[in-house]
């Protein structure tokens, strides 16, 4: 499969490095293109236009990050900051407005009750997104 | 939201766009703004993007100037660009350093005229500037501790003796900088037509060379200055310091080498008696090498964490490296019997490393970095002068210009006015070390006395423990420096030391008319209350020069009716008939703006606009707005195809009082569409 458009949805966490990386590796011989996204997920006591500034910043300077590595890595990304009640609800409507065919998500190697846990978004994007899914788990800490 | 509210919306740098998902309630929000600003809080920051040019030409500008000063450094990258003690020793110490390798001269000169004899005099009176250097130097480290903000000398006066005796001790700082670049080049320049006398011809030419080359090194930034510039100031100590070692041991050896002659050598018989006078001046003219010892204490912030250890263990290394070299130096000069060059054309140092090793790759060595040091010590002073003018700025003693930081951190103004300045006086002075010394040594005891003063009161003031022997050691600092500088003065007034007292005065006054001019901007310009209400003013009478009908004046007409209601076209015209026809195509025109055409006989243009507007602005109390249509061309060459009168009509407004000119540029590209030649009717 040849991706034409990626949608990278960073959440912030110390694997979007990685996963910014492997979304150059695989968009570069195919010349496709990287959109990468953040969604600040907005409490429902809240209206969903609330102006949230701590939570804008650091979407900002996340999206900002990602550009970087991708400037260094000769490659250009265009970067999305969204609000939205649900993550995986926004990233799979954008991943459809975009037309992408491949969404990458990143997950941070974390453990509940002995076992590796999947968030909440990944597991929503798994099953609502219409394009190819590609999860990229964190190595295991040593 | 309407086309309606949407228009009166205030412009933002950030848009929201809600979006509506697949499913029923899954809404979002985009939110997009300008790549160039990011957010920070409750403000935006302007990105390195914000500040790209557009044009080709301010993009091979900034790619010219990315490779002269290198890449754009953000406020955060200030903590990095900081001096270790490695680096900072090369960049604030060199200038003391590089004296030593001139002080010795520069006394033996002066005994030279009561003949080769006098020389006795010259270890006794290193071995007095030496002490006089370790009392300044105790005493810069109590500065240093008492003002890790730096400014040194200035900060300690005003704060302590008031605003003169600071304005004083930062006057004579300022000229200290200044010479201290001219004279470190000049050395170095001497230095390197000691061994290439071919060169000796274009000494200010080279010089100025070497001013250049400094302020571009310096304008990189304080950190890469140093990165660049400690290599030949350790290649210098080592070299010069093997030199000493070797010279002791031929000496201690009993083998000690036939001394090398000099172009011109000073005749053994003296011109002169020898008297207490000529001793004292001697010691003035060795005591050049004190100098560069204040730039540590100035410029404490340049140091990286721990400021204040850091810049104290710098001055301790400085002054230990001076001290060595210096009585090194001296007593291989007196042991081999040197006699310094009366033509100026050979140094002493030369001279003495040509007698203990001859003409060969080590003499080289040491003359090619004795050159390289001598003019890198130029960097203490470009490193002192931008950092001190920066402080008396913010105080509003110098123009704001001086306090702002460049794309690399370094305040720009300040580097390159220093850079102008000097060229200046080394021009002036033939670029001749021995001319501008006479000069150089007032400043620096002048600011050091103020200083040691000011600490005793300090002291004295705040009582804090071991007080009585920190004021002992400031009261000893400041009776030294204060005896040098009058010996100084009597002895330099007649060769030149009185242009520093005429201009240290000078200065004082234009730093307090500065501080005057900018006391009543503040008070004419300062917001008394913040809760004060905006005052309601009424819309102006606007007055639109037009040229000619065209779209560039329909712009400005629609402009100016959307100001006010108030509006009077006003045409100049050169003859009776144009008037007429501009008249009659006004009156068919759709603007609906009462206009007066001037018939002006003499062709003139501007004046009898200036009288219209004169004539106008008496008749009506609200202030008489311009506003002008002006065509911008596409490129810089089509400028010259149009007469802008414009631009000479905005200029001659500039100071009109209660006037107000507002441009409306008419974009040649962006508003006629296509360009196809349209005949005119």
């Amino acid at each position: 499969m040849q991706a034409k458009r990626i949608l990278v949805a960073l959440a912030g966490s110390s694997v979007d490095p990685d996963v910014i990386r492997i979304a150059i590796d695989i968009a570069k011989p195919a010349k496709a293109e990287i959109v990468a996204i953040h969604v600040i997920e907005v409490r429902w006591n809240l209206p969903l236009d609330a102006v949230l500034d701590p939570e804008l910043e650091r979407g900002e300077a996340l999206l900002a990050g990602a550009s970087k590595i991708a400037k260094q890595a000769g490659a250009t990304i265009q970067t999305e900051l969204l609000q939205a009640r649900d993550a995986a609800a926004a990233i799979v409507d954008t991943a459809t407005e975009r037309v992408c065919d491949l969404i990458l998500l990143g997950m941070p190697y974390r453990k509940r009750l002995g076992r590796v846990y999947v968030g909440r978004t990944v597991q929503n994007v798994y099953v609502n997104a219409p394009c190819a899914v590609l999860a990229y788990r964190q190595e295991e800490s040593k | 939201m309407t086309d309606d509210e949407r228009k009166d919306e205030t412009p933002s740098l950030e848009e929201r766009t809600k979006k509506t998902g697949r499913l029923v309630g899954n809404r979002y929000l985009r939110i997009h703004h300008q790549s160039d600003f990011r957010r920070s809080g409750d403000h935006y920051v302007a990105g390195e993007e914000a500040l790209r040019e557009e044009s080709r030409l301010g993009r091979g500008y900034q790619a010219l100037r990315r490779v002269l000063f290198g890449p754009r450094l953000e406020s955060d990258a200030d903590a990095t660009e900081r001096l270790s003690v490695v680096t900072g020793l090369a960049i604030l110490g060199s200038d003391n350093i590089s004296s030593s390798a001139y002080a010795t001269e520069e006394a033996m000169r002066v005994l030279a005229f009561a003949g080769v004899g006098a020389f006795v005099f010259l270890t006794p009176i290193a071995v007095a500037i030496v002490g006089v250097l370790a009392i300044v130097v105790l005493s810069q480290s109590q500065v240093i501790a008492a003002y890790p903000n730096g400014g040194g000398s200035y900060v300690v006066a005003s704060d302590n003796l008031g605003t003169l005796p600071g304005l004083v001790a930062a006057s004579a700082l300022l000229v200290d900088y200044v010479l201290t670049v001219a004279t470190s080049t000049a050395a170095g320049v001497a230095a390197i037509s000691s061994f290439l006398p071919v060169f000796y011809e274009q000494r200010v030419v080279i010089g100025i060379g070497f001013i250049v080359i400094l302020m571009i090194g310096n304008l990189r930034g304080i950190r890469e200055a140093g990165i660049v510039f400690a290599g030949p100031t350790y290649v210098y100590v080592l070299s010069i310091g093997a030199l000493i070692v070797y010279g002791i041991f031929r000496v201690v050896s009993g083998d000690l080498p036939p001394p090398a002659t000099p172009p011109a050598p000073f005749p053994p018989e003296g011109l002169e008696a020898l008297s207490v006078l000529l001793v004292l001046r001697a010691f003035a003219s060795g005591a050049v090498g004190l100098t560069g010892s204040e730039a540590i204490a100035n410029g404490v912030p340049s140091m990286a964490k721990p400021e204040q250890r850091n810049a104290t263990v710098t001055l301790v290394i400085m002054a230990v490296l001076f001290g060595t070299i210096f009585l090194g130096l001296t007593f291989l000069a007196q042991a081999i019997g040197t006699v310094p060059d009366q033509s100026e054309k050979e140094t002493l140092n030369s001279l003495i490393t040509r007698s203990l090793v001859g003409v060969g790759p080590f003499y080289y060595v040491v003359q090619i970095f004795t050159a390289v040091i001598l003019a890198l010590a130029a960097n203490t002073g470009f490193t002192g002068f931008p950092r001190l003018a920066s402080v008396l700025a913010n105080d509003r003693f110098m123009p704001r210009q001086f306090a702002y930081r460049g794309d690399r951190l370094a305040f720009s103004f300040g580097i390159v006015a220093l850079a102008l300045v000097s060229v200046v006086v080394l021009a002036a002075f033939n670029g001749s070390v021995t001319n501008l010394i006479p000069l150089y040594t007032i400043g620096v005891f002048l600011a050091f006395t103020l200083a040691q003063t000011g600490l005793i009161r300090r002291w004295r003031r705040l009582r804090t423990r071991g007080w009585q022997w920190r004021a002992v050691i400031n009261g000893i600092g400041a009776v030294v420096t204060a005896v040098v500088l009058v010996v100084v003065v009597i002895a330099k007034f007649g060769e030149g030391a009185w242009m520093t007292l005429l201009i240290l005065p000078i200065l004082v006054w234009l730093l307090l008319s500065i501080h005057k001019h900018y006391m009543q901007v503040q008070d004419a310009l300062v917001l008394d209350r913040l809760d004060d209400p905006v005052p309601a003013v009424r819309p102006p009478v606007v007055i639109v020069p037009i040229g000619r009908l065209d779209r560039a004046a329909a712009q400005a007409v629609a402009f100016a009716r959307s100001i006010s209601p108030t509006v009077k076209a006003v045409h100049i015209t050169t003859s009776e008939e144009s008037a007429k026809e501009f008249r009659e195509r006004w009156d068919h025109w759709s603007g609906r703006v009462p206009l007066d055409v001037i018939e002006s006989p003499y062709r003139s243009l501007v004046p009898p606009l200036l009288r219209y507007i004169d004539s106008i602005g008496k008749r009506d109390d609200r202030p008489v707005t311009v506003v002008l249509a002006s065509f911008v061309p596409h490129t810089w060459w089509e400028w010259l195809l149009h007469s802008q009168t414009s631009i000479r009509l905005k200029a001659s407004l500039l100071f009109r009082p209660n006037t107000i000119v507002i441009d409306v540029p008419y974009h040649f590209r962006d508003e006629a569409g296509d360009h196809t030649h349209r005949p005119s009717r």
